[in-house]
């Protein structure tokens, strides 16, 4: 591919070294933002083929190159509103493939929310 | 814009290099379906970015790879994956139609037991429609299901 550099170590001229391997190991490998309330709609994503709406705040994004392992990469997701105490829990359907995950307000249950940005990080297949 | 030789590039790479290139497809359709009796219906909603890679050409591998993928997690003996390779070593698919790419969609990211048998038993499991065709409220969202006089 045009414009590729390939090295396998950066070096500061006073910090010291480091290998590309870590560099590329820790880069996210899906992100994506999705509306989550009214008709579920993404807005932008990388690697992400698409979201199954499964129920109230419950969700699964769906990957196009999945990751190596099952249930070995790190998903997070970030979402609430002003003056609710939000949680996500995190159900068992971890697969290579898709996360699913609920939105959960302590105050109301599993809950829908406009703004839902996930991402993942970790070796892909 | 034409899509470069990727067979046996990184799929990775060439999503990278799609998310620079493309616009993004905003797809008006969606797919519902059931797979468990005692849950509600869930709806697929596909990706603006996969969408364009969808329509470009060239880029995603057949859609017979993710079931060989699956058929390898599904065994009991399951680690990791050691035929990535397909991802990326495949010849990628020639450009679709919309409604091609949703019925590629649904072949990824749909229970191969809904897409297989929707329409074999007492009552239909899966519709393809449009967005518009969906409740615009969600406050009985864990309630839907498919209406069998529209399927």
């Amino acid at each position: 591919m045009a414009g590729k550099i390939i090295a396998d170590q950066i070096e500061h001229s006073t910090a010291g070294s480091l290998d590309t391997q870590y560099v590329v190991n820790g880069s996210e490998k899906v992100w994506v933002n999705f509306n989550g309330t009214g008709t579920v709609a993404i807005r932008d994503s990388l690697n992400t083929s698409s979201i199954t709406d499964v129920s109230t705040g419950r969700y699964r994004p769906n990957y196009t190159n999945s990751f190596n392992y099952a249930a070995d990469y790190a998903f997070h997701v970030t979402s609430g509103v002003l003056g609710a105490t939000w949680g996500l829990q995190q159900l068992s359907t971890h697969t290579a493939s898709s996360t699913e995950f609920i939105l959960y307000n302590t105050g109301a249950g599993a809950t829908d929310n406009s703004i839902v940005p996930c991402t993942a990080r970790g070796d892909l297949a | 814009m034409e899509t470069p030789q990727f067979k046996g590039t990184h799929l990775f790479d060439r999503l990278c290099w799609a998310k620079e290139n493309l616009e993004p497809h905003q797809s008006d359709y969606r797919v519902v379906y059931e797979d468990k009796l005692d849950e509600c219906a869930k709806i697929l909603v596909p990706d603006p970015n996969w969408m364009a890679c969808a329509l470009q050409g060239g880029i995603l591998p057949p859609v017979w790879v993710y079931h060989e993928l699956a058929k390898d997690e599904a065994q009991p003996d399951f680690k990791k994956h050691t035929r990535g390779y397909l991802l990326h070593q495949t010849e990628p698919v020639e450009a679709m139609t919309e409604e091609e790419a949703i019925e590629y969609l649904i072949m990824k990211d749909c229970p191969e037991q809904v897409w297989k048998t929707y329409n074999k038993g007492n009552r239909q499991t899966m519709v393809i429609c449009k967005k518009e065709q969906l409740p615009q409220s969600r406050e009985w969202r864990n309630s839907w299901k498919i209406s069998q006089v529209a399927a």
